[in-house]
């Protein structure tokens, strides 16, 4: 509609549109006079005036002007108000007492699905919106995520709720959708960490015949000299989440509050525990290819991977052991998802129990084997009193000889302080054992790999924008059909 | 014919063309300009193949829009194609496009990467659907997932088997996940090895309560995964246990009857295995023409999608847009410039695929409502070119789902369960 003016038609007067044509719209019951019924959009009133706006008019914010000052207001009643300032002589109309005709308006844009009178809109407010909605430029653009929007009020709706119903992994990375969270949580180092310190506990008490209160016995002096040593394998348990899929819940709070108290207690089961505890740690480890081991252990454990099918796991890896394709078999001290590693060259605390086989069923739960019965859990914590005190920063790893390098810290630094490589849940300050178990850890990796790794979680942490990939804004806020391309019919590719 | 031809080209000769960068937005006229060129390698009319490359090269980027960098990965691989194979274009020099400069995705930054476009994950979101609905009252779910994206499929099923298998009290059940190694697959490459992956997925099913086995099996896709089958023969019969075979993208990589005939071959032995359920998730392209020119034609008109979608969600020099649109450069080349046993993107459409799956003796199953609600909820996540469209073969009468940009199809989505060979009537077997 090129013209200014605005054009009048009744839409039942409209020679397309009958008022019968309405009726199979399911067009509501005639309005009763009592209540105002409103219409179902985008089907109007048949005795409705339609008028058709231009795209300039729709899309003018303030219509009415100041002759003085220029200013403009979206209402005549604030342009005679501010009229007044101005001393200028105004006139508030009121509202009239006889019926106006309803008026319904039409899209200008032809093709578009409110340009028909059947279809239009019975509010001003509305099709002005439905305009710059379709039909025009998307101007708003949300800080946090990618999307724009071409009307100020769908703009601020959006940045009210954005953010809010989100995913967060506890790296720090947001996800709008589950799936999309689940598979990063699924490999997200951080909880695999977390959860596989987290299964220790539970499996422990299960196969204790559920131990209402496992206790830790220990001359109280050795613990309390050397918080740190301790902390490190009961460590995990302060982080457990409480998911509540998870029906251990109950034991792993247990396992949490019993750990660092030290309570007096003369049974003697939780020195069997205690030793459990500590033994399950390098057991894990183990399983994971620790330098004790040499790769023939290494492949006993994988061909175990497939368990059930006994005939089938010599098969597996008769037919490649001899040679396996280097890529498939990580160095043997590569694969550490449980951040307890402990490289290889100390068993000084762990050593009674590494030179255990590790069992046939890798990490199915209930198929540990039963713990060994060894050092006592006092002498235990003894030593462990004695490595901590050795250490320079109290760490049990160092004593233990783990090397800790200096580049990872400074990775793990520069991307996100909140301390997601101890997303363990320590307090920062005790944990630097852990963080450097963590550098140290990395060393024991391939190092290009665990960058990436860390970066991957650092980048997607510490550049939460869209082009990290993880914070899905969604795509649609880029509109690449800004140029109007895109409308709700035809997407044709060829366009020029 | 000599190299001052190349320092200083002469104009084409065709009337009417301008070398001027408004014709780069015609697509039209780059595919002309691509198959000119392609012809004239194919037919060793150095000269005209030199022409058509010089203006290529002046209308196609690899920064341009997405026709442009279409035309310039195209123009690679046609490059790489002539000087490979013809004596004739020896003049020519390509940079071969190799898998070691391809990058090698961490997990974390593969289970986003796969994320970027629904390309995976709207075969993702259907196919676990229909797993799962086919493995519900199962004690051992035994899947085999061959797919291209290293196992990302998987977490989103532990979860849903953990939520929606739970049953009175019953554990849900035991998961098997079998994968396939290959000597040299496809691009997106995996930096860690299967193992860890394996350990990973293990200890995130453990969170969730599932039981899970994990068991790499050392196949090769050339020969139609026949150490895959196998070792699947030999595997011992589980009491209610239900076989999944999960093929998402990668069925295509075995080769089929140009080549050999292993592509029916392999679908024949899974049917003899008695899966409980096969997904069926692929392109819906033809690159299997044996004819170049019209390989190329399809090429053209299909892998300007993931180009343009590229442009909605990846920044220009991106890491992730580089990484994204190397893979597309590799699978390019390999459709232009190998032949024989090296090109091993052969994607076939959509009605192909299920004319195999049917002499195999299978037939489709649907997806139903609740699926294809999900899928477009996951839709609007994403750009709005992308849609969903549900396909009815005329053949079986099945509803599928198809990918859409911009009302192209992209992917399709389907999955299948055996026939009964009994009295020869057609009937689902209950394994």
């Amino acid at each position: 509609m090129p013209v200014e003016l605005d054009d009048y038609s009744t839409v039942s007067g409209d020679a397309s549109v009958s008022s019968t044509g309405n009726q199979n719209q399911n067009t509501p019951a005639p309005q009763s006079l009592s209540k105002k019924k409103r219409n179902l959009p985008g089907m109007p009133d048949p005795e409705a005036e339609v008028i058709a706006l231009s795209p300039k008019t729709l899309m003018a914010t303030n219509r009415f002007v100041c002759e003085i000052c220029s200013k403009g207001f979206q209402r005549d009643q604030n342009l005679q108000l501010h009229r007044r300032g101005h001393n200028l002589p105004w006139k508030l109309r009121q509202r009239s007492s006889k019926e106006v005709k309803k008026k319904v308006y039409v899209c200008p844009v032809s093709g578009c699905v409110h340009h028909e009178p059947s279809r239009a809109l019975g509010d001003l407010t509305g099709i002005k919106k439905h305009f710059c909605r379709k039909h025009g430029e998307k101007k708003y653009k949300c800080e946090k995520c990618s999307k724009s929007y071409a009307v100020q009020s769908d703009w601020k709706a959006h940045s009210k709720i954005c953010g809010t119903k989100e995913y967060r992994c506890d790296c720090g990375t947001l996800f709008s959708r589950r799936d999309s969270f689940i598979t990063h949580r699924a490999f997200c180092d951080v909880l695999a960490e977390e959860s596989a310190k987290k299964k220790l506990y539970p499996e422990t008490y299960t196969r204790k015949n559920h131990l209402p209160e496992p206790e830790l016995k220990s001359p109280p002096a050795a613990l309390v000299d050397s918080p740190p040593s301790v902390a490190l394998v009961p460590a995990p348990a302060v982080s457990v989440e409480t998911e509540p899929e998870h029906d251990e819940t109950e034991t792993a709070n247990i396992a949490s509050s019993s750990v660092l108290p030290i309570r007096d207690s003369s049974e003697s089961p939780e020195n069997i525990t205690l030793q459990v505890i500590m033994e399950e740690a390098p057991r894990r480890i183990g399983l994971n290819g620790s330098n004790d081991h040499n790769s023939n252990n290494n492949k006993s454990v994988y061909a175990g991977l497939f368990a059930s099918s006994s005939t089938a796991s010599p098969s597996l890896y008769a037919a490649s052991s001899s040679t396996p394709p280097p890529s498939l078999y990580p160095p043997s001290s590569s694969i550490e998802p449980i951040s307890l590693c402990l490289s290889t060259t100390t068993p000084s605390l762990f050593g009674a129990t590494i030179q255990d086989p590790p069992p046939p069923h890798f990490l199915t739960p209930m198929s540990l084997p039963p713990p060994q019965p060894a050092i006592s859990a006092t002498a235990l914590l003894q030593k462990a009193a004695q490595m901590g005190s050795t250490g320079s920063g109290g760490s049990l790893l160092r004593g233990l000889g783990i090397v800790s390098t200096t580049s990872s810290p400074m990775e793990l630094s520069s991307s996100h302080d909140t301390g997601f490589g101890l997303g363990l849940g320590l307090p920062c300050s005790s944990g630097t054992g852990l963080k450097e178990l963590m550098m140290g850890n990395s060393s024991v990796f391939d190092p290009k790999q665990t960058t990436l790794d860390f970066l991957g979680l650092g980048r997607a942490v510490g550049n939460n924008n869209p082009g990290g990939g993880a914070l899905w804004g969604g795509g649609g806020g880029m509109d690449v059909f800004g140029s109007g391309e895109l409308s709700d019919k035809d997407i044709s590719r060829r366009s020029s | 014919m000599n190299k001052a031809m190349i320092l200083n080209p002469t104009r084409p000769v065709w009337p009417g063309f301008s070398s001027s960068k408004s014709l780069c937005g015609d697509a039209n006229c780059m595919e002309q300009l691509l198959l000119h060129c392609a012809n004239a390698i194919e037919s060793n009319d150095a000269t005209l193949a030199q022409q058509t490359i010089w203006v290529i090269s002046n209308l196609a980027s690899s920064d341009g829009d997405s026709t442009q960098r279409l035309a310039s990965s195209l123009l690679r691989a046609l490059i790489s194609r002539a000087a490979t194979r013809s004596p004739a274009f020896s003049f020519l020099s390509a940079a071969p496009v190799s898998q070691e400069t391809l990058h090698r995705f961490s997990v974390i930054e593969l289970a986003s990467f796969v994320d970027l476009t629904p390309w995976h994950r709207f075969g993702f979101i259907a196919a676990n659907a229909a797993i799962l609905d086919a493995v519900k009252g199962y004690s051992s779910v035994h899947i085999v997932d061959l797919s291209l994206t290293h196992c990302m499929q998987i977490p989103t099923l532990i979860d849903s088997m953990a939520t929606k298998l739970i049953n009175k009290g019953q554990p849900p059940p035991l998961l098997k996940l079998t994968v396939v190694l290959a000597e040299s697959p496809p691009p997106p490459l995996l930096g860690i090895s299967y193992e860890e992956l394996g350990l990973k997925l293990v200890s995130f099913a453990t969170t969730r309560n599932i039981a899970m086995e994990f068991r790499i099996i050392y196949s090769s896709y050339s020969d139609g995964l026949s150490s895959l089958i196998e070792q699947l023969r030999l595997d011992p019969l589980v009491c209610n246990e239900a076989l999944v075979v999960n093929c998402h993208m990668m069925l295509h990589y075995i080769p089929h009857e140009t080549l050999s005939s292993s592509r029916s071959f392999f679908l024949k032995e899974l049917r003899d295995l008695n899966p409980t359920i096969v997904t069926l998730i692929e392109e819906d392209a033809d690159f299997t023409s044996s004819n170049f020119i019209s390989r190329l034609r399809s090429l053209f008109n299909y892998m300007w999608i993931p180009y343009d979608t590229a442009d909605t969600f990846l920044t220009c020099g991106s890491e992730q847009r580089q990484w994204y649109e190397a893979d597309i450069g590799w699978r390019i080349d390999n459709v232009v410039a190998k032949e024989g046993a090296e090109r091993v993107e052969r994607l076939e459409p959509k009605s192909r695929w299920f004319e195999r799956m049917r002499e195999a003796e299978f037939t489709g199953v649907g997806f139903g409502e609740e699926v294809g609600r999900e899928v477009k909820t996951m839709l609007e996540e994403h750009a709005s070119g992308w849609g969903m469209k549900k396909d009815v073969d005329d053949n079986d009468d099945v509803e599928r789902f198809v990918l859409t940009w911009k009302g192209h199809s992209v992917v399709f989505a389907s999955a299948w369960v055996p026939i009964s060979r009994v009295d020869g009537a057609l009937s689902y077997i209950e394994a």
